[in-house]
């Protein structure tokens, strides 16, 4: 071994790797599910090594990350495309019947089923709403920032501190103020009509719930990005434009406004990709209701495959929503490198 | 009326003073250049002419009228900065075009004001580029174009040329000074390069910590610098300066003894009354000239370093007391290594300082 | 001295944005700590609540002043689960270990994983990088529900679920792409020119990767383990569905806590985020330089 491991470093790192999966494919055929598991991960793992000790011997860093791509394949690649190949099987995780070809019927399912479209509008609806809340709020958040001034950065962390909460605080927070008889919202509101306010009971209610909550944990993000925009216009640009004599408007739009666009942009699709995944604030305020009104997607997805176990009409599901948000993420990470290079 | 006033300006960082009694006057049409090494307050003055710096104490005149707490939109200035301060996402046409909205004219007297200006510095094919996307040179000349498009009350460089290569420095300052020349307006120049201040300046500023150490004509601060420092920082290369004392004087001309031996050379009168104290001798590297046999105005030592320059050659002689002399010779004049040179001064061409730096006339 | 501007009303509270130079002074303390209050209200809110007894905490009109109490921070862990029973432990100390431990772990992991790759995305810059690099990013992106639902299967076959190896696997992939962009963007960062001098010297690239590279990102390392940690003990879905009952972590506790059937108890419920958000707050000051960074993956710097 040692020898061979000195003549062939690579090709024995390579020839790890069919020999890996013929091992994993006898395992899963011939052992257990619970033992197969373990013997398929002990070989990817001890490939993956072979690639890393290689990789430490010579000029060959780039086989480095072979231990990031076989766990990634393991935990994400891999079920994905098991996931992929369901959706093409008649299904459900809590029956013991063995799957059976379907072909292209769930997809076809799916995108013809009314509910879905509208869930997908429910969706955008959110998507919409939280966004431009956010990047309206964090806009103005940035520019009351973006002037030094005492105790600056100490109030700038009371501002932040929503982005780092987690979505099930923030969802428990705003259930107990939402809340009829004794919640902040209700409250307030019967100091005006005398009576209690349940404001989760109307779908625009329970709309605007999530999307406030939403946006006062995200609107930091935008201001975050925004910020950095506009702290990075060099100081010299506002002295000229003194000098010369620009007014405000003008001095905003031509110089201000240039160093924060490709930032907007990027909080813009960062912002719209999560809020497209929308998932556990709602289903912490209000589990979708009133009836389906603000049952996003994710929410659909997650009731389709664990409360209704239809795991090959999720899996479709979940397939449509993985190329959105590749698409987006496309768009994202073009804008940022184009960013980066200038 | 544009001249530009400062009495007694001075500004105050905490507890650092960054400008100390500064008094300053720029006439019509004249440019006057602070000069100084970094860090001694030129640009600090700059921008309290400016506006962009409060004023500790003293005041600032533009045109006559009190300045101090007025902002620069309100100035009526226009100033060229270090790094140009292109706006990046306007083009040049765009920036050259900044200053006249104020002004209040129409689209069409506005584009025609930056292709007069555009002609003048020869922007006329760049106009639609954005600043990333020019040359350093042009950039440099759309900093200027923006800064004299409009008609404002004085003109306002901070270092304008630094960012340059050494070709184009030179050729900018020559396009400036033309240019200024044609506006008749007080100029101030910040600068740090001398070559740049003695070219383009009717007066120069020199100054030093804060402070003002002389200001007068570029020929004056060269034949007549007030102290030590503003002789050793004007000329290149340095003036050559030793430290003596004087022993006697015959008529006019007066014995120093310096540290190695003993040179008799023409004094000015108000050196009499200092007998026996210490004093500095002042001759530049072109005021000395190698001759074959020593003599009473000549100094000794030997060649240790020779740099070509071209027109001239610069040579380091070492002398008795191990002082380095710097010599400028013509370039026919051929020297060696080690050779012994006797150095002659040009006897109209010395200065002498007394123990505190000044200048003794 | 005649010439004394009139300054407006917006001048004087320095809210003049436009020129963003300078120094605004107190006025604009004053009105940014105003805003300031107001939207850090909703978390200051719930530490008062936390701090009230049942009653002041459903209080009508709510109670600003009250007598503090930490009785509901001691019934986080153990109370009396019907009237006149006797205070039973909660379990809250084990999903409050739960969440430390599997987020210190995977996290652990994934540094050490995601360091050496990223490491080689920066360093040695092979064809089709940018793909992977694209691909581990997208894993990231993906609504969580959409990967959940094989992992689930998977995990039910494997026998994973519920198990602490199971958690700890799937956070570490969890944070792995999260840890790769990071410290990428960390090592971009770094100046070649000491490496390749080192190179030049004759040092190994382990030696280069070890006493070069790494003792220059130790921040950015600090950073990404922070982050990291934050993001972990905040997920709710997936530990909702692949922890069991002795591997649960706090979020999902808290959430039960919510769902009850009889009336929440709020106070209670105050006191568990109290606990569970102190840490983050904290962190998130100690992070401030690196936030911008931290929330998009590396791929805004500054």
């Amino acid at each position: 071994m040692m020898k061979v491991w000195v003549v062939y470093p690579l090709r024995v790192a390579f020839a790890s790797v069919p020999a890996a999966l013929i091992v994993s494919a006898l395992a899963i055929t011939f052992l257990p599910p619970s033992v197969s598991f373990w013997v398929s991960g002990a070989v990817s793992a001890f490939s993956a090594f072979l690639f890393v000790a290689y990789a430490w011997g010579r000029h060959a860093g780039g086989l480095l990350v072979a231990p990031a791509i076989a766990l990634l394949f393991c935990m994400n690649i891999f079920p994905l495309l098991w996931s992929f190949g369901l959706s093409f099987f008649h299904y459900r995780a809590n029956r013991l019947a063995p799957p059976r070809f379907a072909g292209l019927h769930y997809y076809e399912k799916v995108l013809s089923d009314p509910v879905v479209w509208d869930r997908l509008q429910v969706t955008a609806k959110m998507v919409v709403l939280t966004v431009s809340l956010q990047m309206v709020i964090g806009f103005l958040l940035a520019m009351l920032f973006a002037k030094q001034f005492p105790l600056r950065r100490v109030l700038l962390i009371l501002v932040l501190t929503p982005m780092m909460l987690s979505f099930v605080a923030v969802g428990a927070f705003f259930r107990y103020y939402y809340e009829p008889t004794f919640g902040l919202v209700s409250q307030a509101v019967r100091v005006f009509t005398g009576e209690p306010y349940v404001l989760l009971q109307s779908a625009a209610g329970a709309t605007a719930g999530i999307v406030f909550a939403d946006a006062w944990m995200w609107s930091p993000f935008v201001m975050l990005l925004v910020l950095a925009g506009l702290v990075s216009v060099p100081k010299y640009l506002y002295e000229a434009a003194s000098i010369d004599r620009i007014s405000h408007w003008r001095r905003f739009w031509s110089i201000t406004f240039p160093y924060v666009r490709s930032l907007l942009m990027l909080a813009l699709l960062f912002r719209t990709i999560e809020a497209f995944k929308l998932f556990d604030v709602v289903f912490l305020l209000t589990e979708g209701g009133p009836g389906t009104s603000t049952e996003t997607i994710a929410v659909y997805v997650y009731r389709v495959s664990f409360q209704y176990f239809k795991t090959s009409e999720s899996a479709a599901l979940a397939y449509i929503l993985l190329f959105t948000v590749i698409v987006l993420t496309n768009l994202y990470l073009y804008f940022a490198n184009k960013r980066n290079r200038t | 009326m544009s001249t530009i006033e400062a009495t007694s300006l001075t500004k105050n960082f905490g507890s650092f003073t960054a400008v100390r009694d500064v008094d300053l006057s720029v006439g019509q049409g004249e440019v006057v250049c602070l000069l100084g090494p970094s860090g001694c307050g030129k640009t600090t003055t700059l921008r309290m002419i400016a506006g962009l710096e409060s004023v500790t104490e003293g005041e600032v005149r533009i045109g006559g009228k009190l300045m101090n707490k007025i902002s620069p939109e309100k100035r009526d200035i226009a100033m060229v900065f270090q790094f140009y301060a292109l706006y990046p996402s306007v083009s040049i046409g765009g920036n050259i075009e900044m200053p006249l909205f104020r002004a209040g004219l129409s689209a069409a007297e506005r584009r025609r004001e930056v292709a007069r200006v555009a002609g003048i510095l020869q922007l006329d094919d760049v106009l639609d580029r954005l600043p990333g996307q020019v040359s350093e040179g042009e950039k440099q000349r759309a900093a200027v174009a923006r800064a004299i498009v409009r008609d404002p009350n004085c003109f306002l460089f901070d270092e304008p040329l630094s960012r340059l290569d050494v070709e184009l420095r030179h050729s900018m300052r020559g396009q400036i000074k033309e240019v200024l020349s044609g506006l008749s307006k007080a100029t101030v120049i910040v600068t740090h390069d001398q070559l740049e201040a003695l070219t383009m300046a009717n007066r120069i500023a020199i100054m030093r910590d804060g402070m003002i150490e002389q200001i007068g004509t570029p020929h004056e601060v060269f034949s007549k610098p007030r102290n030590i420092f503003v002789a050793g920082f004007i000329g290149s290369p340095k003036m050559n300066l030793f430290e003596g004392r004087f022993s006697s004087l015959s008529g006019d001309m007066a014995t120093i003894e310096l540290s190695a031996e003993r040179v008799t050379i023409p004094v000015p009168s108000a050196v009499s009354n200092m007998q026996g104290e210490t004093l500095t001798l002042g001759v530049r590297p072109r005021a000395l000239e190698p001759v074959d046999s020593p003599n009473q105005h000549s100094l000794t030592g030997q060649v240790e370093l020779i740099e070509p320059m071209g027109a001239e050659t610069l040579v380091h002689v070492r002398d008795e007391s191990d002082q380095d002399l710097r010599v400028v010779v013509p370039r026919h004049i051929k020297v060696i290594i080690g050779e012994v040179l006797h150095l002659a001064c040009d006897l109209s061409q010395t200065h002498i300082f007394d123990g505190k730096g000044l200048a003794v006339r | 001295m005649a010439d004394t501007e009139k300054k407006s009303l917006a001048d004087r509270l320095g809210l003049k944005v436009h020129s963003g130079v300078g120094n605004a002074g107190w006025g604009r303390t004053l009105f940014a700590g105003v805003i300031s209050f107001v939207y850090f209200f909703p978390v200051l809110w719930i530490i008062l609540t936390a701090f009230k007894t049942h009653n002041d905490a459903l209080a009508i009109p709510p109670k600003f002043i009250f007598t503090p109490t930490l009785e509901n921070f001691v019934s986080v862990f153990s109370r009396a689960y019907s009237a006149g029973a006797v205070a039973q432990d909660t379990g809250f100390a084990l999903y409050f270990f739960n969440s430390v431990f599997i987020a210190g772990t995977s996290v652990f992991l994934a540094l050490a994983i995601g360091t050496l790759a990223a490491f080689g995305f920066s360093r040695y810059p092979l064809r089709g990088n940018d793909t992977y690099l694209f691909i581990i990013l997208t894993t990231r992106m993906l609504p969580a529900i959409v990967v959940i639902i094989p992992i689930f299967l998977m995990f039910r076959v494997a026998g994973l679920s519920g198990t602490y190896i199971g958690v700890i696997l799937l956070y570490t992939a969890f944070n792995l792409p999260f840890t790769v962009w990071m410290m990428k963007s960390f090592f971009d960062e770094l100046s070649p020119d000491v490496e390749d001098a080192a190179r030049i010297d004759g040092s190994s690239d382990r030696r280069v990767f070890f006493k070069i590279c790494l003792p220059q990102v130790k921040a950015g390392l600090a950073a990404t383990a922070v982050f990291g940690l934050i993001l972990t003990w905040n997920e709710f879905l997936f530990a909702l569905l692949l922890t069991g009952v002795d591997t649960r972590t706090v979020p999902v506790a808290m959430a039960q806590t919510i769902g009850g059937d009889i009336g929440v108890r709020w106070g209670l419920l105050a006191a568990i985020e109290t606990l569970f958000l102190i840490p983050v707050i904290v962190v998130t000051f100690i992070l401030q330089n690196h936030l911008l960074r931290g929330v998009t993956f590396g791929t805004v710097k500054r």
